[in-house]
């Protein structure tokens, strides 16, 4: 039997399986706790619980002392679940972040369209019915015939929300991106979950923006950064997108329109395999080597929102690190496959990048 | 009326100890704080730095008066039950003997020199956490010299721990270190304990010492081992927090934090020499060899570690690699010294059993049997005959390091290896590139080091013999040094197993 637990102050609530703990949890589902031995003798992991009952196991008698426990608190790594509890963990607030609950959706397929030789643009109605979600999330859908789920952002913005506009590229041999590429028709229902994730504009913040996106990447960038611009953001915001060559670049012509209408809007297409003697006029390179050029090395000031596959996601915060913009400045969405393997080790230098 | 949200951990923190600070008015803030801009570090904002523990003064007295009451009632129950009759062999001692001896008294100096940063950085972030790892570091070395006054009752070799340490040569490897780490600015000594130190090297301290103890049935140290735990994890994080922190707030940091990086690593790994002899030779019952340690706890931990750090510039440490080869060759080396000048060392050696030197062979395949088991069974022969091998002269010692020099050159383990540095026409000498970059550095610094060999021969150390000089680090004779076999610490523990088999018949 599985339970439910609440994590304040973010207020995300997710679910708990018999025997495992709050921390195996809240990694799994995305949030991060503070971390170190992972089995109860350091201490680094402790939470208060505001609600419930947990079995505190393992944790050492010199980690978590007896008046500890009288007041409440917890060790993550080693407390199960004996009831539905509530904690309170040493989370960053998010005062941008909204609080809306992840429900079950049907859509009906009103639009399909080649954005691409590989990207297909899906628009599934919610005929009535209508989602709440904050630029930048993603749904979790389901196809016919295929196991589990695949997590695809919202390339819309959220005041447009009778419908879900996904962009969804064919992952050679996947057999969810085959089932849309190959299968799916106008008029289909597909079922789908969300919203989900934590890539959200901290507009609070304020202060020039730098969008960075590769490939299909962009469908998050594309609904903040219409987002953003509907509610009259006045500083400066920056999207470099990367594709491969001109055939695979997409969107450019809605972007350039916006550029135009927006003093503050830039918007830069990257093309890195493109062949030399095309007629491009524009930037070539990775994304982040023309981000570096764009920006003469030094993005000191700006807040970065990157989207995309873990390589580029990782040249990027490399090239934003170096030219001196550092974690708490950097926001990701990481674009995984069903073939990406478990990420290498890490060290606990950084939390989310 | 409702509705005032309730504040997160974060901000309850900061609104319980925001304004603790205060810009001086009577006095320019260089004048009260007048070390941290020495070093060339640039600090923009003291105000980020990110307290990553959030713990207030009262909560910390509460959690470390219930660990420490928890923690003397199991030395206690130790002490009352003879824990120590019940470890695995009483060789095993020897390895508290070198713990108790060589680390305890530089908690001692980790707290002094935390008090110092805690007092000197500018800003109130860092100067707390500084000022509560300085506690904590007073506290470790109080409970660690109560476990040395429960084995000193029964066993030699700890009872002038204090005396020693500022006299006896091995002893002034670990002093050096942190004689060194004191004497600097603050943002150095950050670097060096709480990063290098707390943070990239700990585990190759900590766990070893703490295994080898779970392992061999001491669980007094183990307790002490729990109950430091809360703390160190502390402490690493601190030592990140710093690194992060320098590196973020200007790029003239880097080329700075990364010399401090290079010369902390390489003096921790010259440190760690001794924890790697007592891991392949001084445990009763082995954890894993030192090899294997090395590999788990630098070339993966921290292999990821710099892969990150590579990030904001830094590089893995200059001799990385070296130290990484030497892993096969330093625990052997640094047994060898300390067999043959057991006359001088304050804990026992003896040569290892057939069993042990076949344990030895199967850890290190590529060398053991090759370089060192030859020497090891010439050494037990000529024990056997009667003629156990002792070295009556003075050994030259590094002038960084201080360690005899015993090792070998980088791919070459039968030739000893010489370096040196001449300075204002005196020539000194090094056992090793990484010592001798340290030393070209700062050689102002290390021309003052005191090296107990050179003292002796200056004529500082009681005498001009080595009854003399034993005398003068008041070395109980024939009881606190020589070989464990034939010792009273030997006598003891027969009779006490002895005891236990009448008592079992």
């Amino acid at each position: 039997m599985s339970h439910a637990l609440t994590i304040e102050p973010i207020g995300e609530t997710i679910s708990v399986a018999d025997g495992q703990t709050i921390l195996d949890a809240c990694l799994r589902a995305g949030v991060y706790l503070p971390h170190a031995c992972g089995h109860g003798l350091c201490g680094t992991c402790k939470v208060d619980v505001v609600d419930g009952e947990v079995d505190h196991a393992d944790a050492s008698g010199f980690a978590l002392m007896d008046f500890e426990r009288n007041e409440g608190k917890t060790l993550a790594c080693t407390a199960r679940l004996l009831s539905d509890v509530t904690i309170e963990a040493d989370i960053d607030e998010e005062p941008d972040q909204q609080r809306i609950a992840v429900r079950d959706f049907t859509g009906t397929v009103i639009a399909l369209e080649d954005l691409t030789h590989d990207v297909k643009g899906v628009r599934l109605a919610l005929s009535g019915d209508t989602i709440d979600f904050q630029a930048g999330q993603y749904v979790n859908l389901a196809f016919p015939g295929v196991d589990g789920s695949r997590p695809f952002s919202i390339a819309n913005p959220p005041d447009k929300n009778g419908h879900i506009d996904l962009q969804i590229r064919l992952v050679p041999g996947g057999a969810g991106t085959g089932y849309v590429h190959r299968t799916l028709k106008i008029g289909d229902k597909l079922s789908f979950t969300g919203p989900y994730g934590r890539f959200f504009v901290r507009v609070s913040r304020g202060g020039p923006l730098l969008f960075l996106a590769g490939g299909t990447g962009v469908s998050s960038p594309r609904a903040m950064i219409l987002d953003l611009l509907a509610n009259g953001y006045t500083a400066p915001i920056s999207l470099v997108h990367g594709v491969r060559s001109q055939a695979d670049l997409y969107g450019d012509g809605e972007f350039s329109a916006l550029a135009e209408r927006h003093a503050n809007f830039r918007y830069v297409p990257a093309l890195s395999a493109e062949p030399d003697d095309s007629d491009w006029r524009g930037e070539r390179g990775f994304v982040h080597e023309v981000a570096e050029r764009l920006f003469g090395g030094l993005f000191e000031g700006q807040t970065a929102y990157l989207c995309g596959p873990p390589p580029m996601i990782e040249a990027s915060v490399n090239a934003l690190m170096r030219g001196r913009l550092f974690e708490k400045h950097i926001f990701t969405e990481r674009f995984l496959t069903a073939k990406d393997g478990v990420d290498k080790p890490k060290s606990p230098l950084f939390k989310k990048i | 009326m409702s509705g005032a949200k309730k504040l997160g951990l974060k901000q309850r923190y900061a609104h319980m100890t925001r304004g603790l600070d205060w810009e001086t008015t009577y006095q320019p803030m260089d004048k009260v704080f007048p070390y941290d801009r020495f070093e060339g570090i640039k600090i923009k904002d003291w105000s980020a730095w990110e307290d990553p523990f959030r713990l207030t003064m009262d909560t910390y007295w509460k959690f470390q008066a219930e660990k420490e009451r928890k923690l003397y009632a199991v030395l206690d129950s130790f002490a009352q039950n003879n824990g120590q009759t019940g470890v695995s062999d009483g060789r095993y001692i020897n390895v508290l003997k070198l713990f108790l001896t060589g680390i305890s008294p530089e908690e001692y100096q980790a707290h002094r020199g935390f008090a110092f940063a805690g007092r000197h950085l500018r800003g109130v972030g860092p100067r707390v956490a500084a000022q509560m790892q300085s506690l904590d570091e007073l506290r470790h070395v109080q409970t660690q010299i109560h476990t040395i006054s429960h084995y000193n009752k029964y066993f030699d070799g700890l009872s002038e721990f204090r005396h020693m340490h500022d006299r006896v040569w091995y002893l002034s490897v670990p002093k050096s270190f942190f004689d060194d780490a004191r004497t600097a600015g603050p943002f150095e000594f950050m670097i060096a304990i709480g990063f290098a130190f707390e943070y990239l090297l700990t585990n190759l301290l900590f766990v070893p010492f703490m295994s080898g103890a779970a392992y061999n049935g001491d669980m007094s140290t183990v307790t002490f081992g729990f109950s430091a735990q809360s703390d160190e994890s502390r402490h690493m994080t601190l030592g990140i927090e710093v690194i992060k922190f320098l590196l973020e707030q200007h790029p003239d940091n880097l080329p700075i934090v990364q010399k401090w990086v290079d010369k902390w690593f390489w003096r921790g790994h010259r440190v760690l020499g001794l924890v790697a002899m007592m891991m392949d030779y001084m445990l009763p019952k082995k954890v894993m060899s030192w090899k294997e340690a090395w590999e788990i706890y630098f070339t993966e931990a921290g292999g990821s570690l710099f892969t990150d750090l590579a990030r904001y510039g830094l590089k893995v440490p200059k001799y990385a690699d070296v130290a990484t080869a030497e892993a096969e060759h330093i625990s052997h080396q640094n047994w060898a010294i300390f067999y043959q000048y057991t006359h001088a060392a304050g804990f026992h050696t003896w040569m290892p059993d057939a069993e042990h030197l076949d344990w030895l062979s199967a850890k290190y395949p590529d060398t053991f049997d090759k370089y060192y088991r030859p020497r090891w069974e010439l050494w037990a022969k000529l024990e056997k005959e009667g003629k156990r091998f002792y070295n009556n002269a003075l050994p030259q010692l590094c002038q960084c390091c201080q360690i005899p020099m015993g090792y070998t050159e980088p791919g070459d383990p039968t030739t000893i290896a010489f370096r040196s540095s001449t300075y204002k026409d005196q020539k000194y000498h090094f056992c090793s590139d990484g010592c001798k970059d340290i030393f070209d550095n700062e050689p102002d610094k290390f021309v003052q080091a005191w090296l107990p060999v050179h003292q002796i021969f200056q004529g500082n150390c009681g005498g001009a013999t080595v009854p003399d000089v034993l005398a003068w680090y008041r070395m109980n004779v024939g009881a606190d040094n020589m070989d464990y076999v034939g010792s009273p610490d030997e006598a003891l523990w027969n009779e006490w197993h002895a005891e236990k088999l009448r008592k079992a018949v």
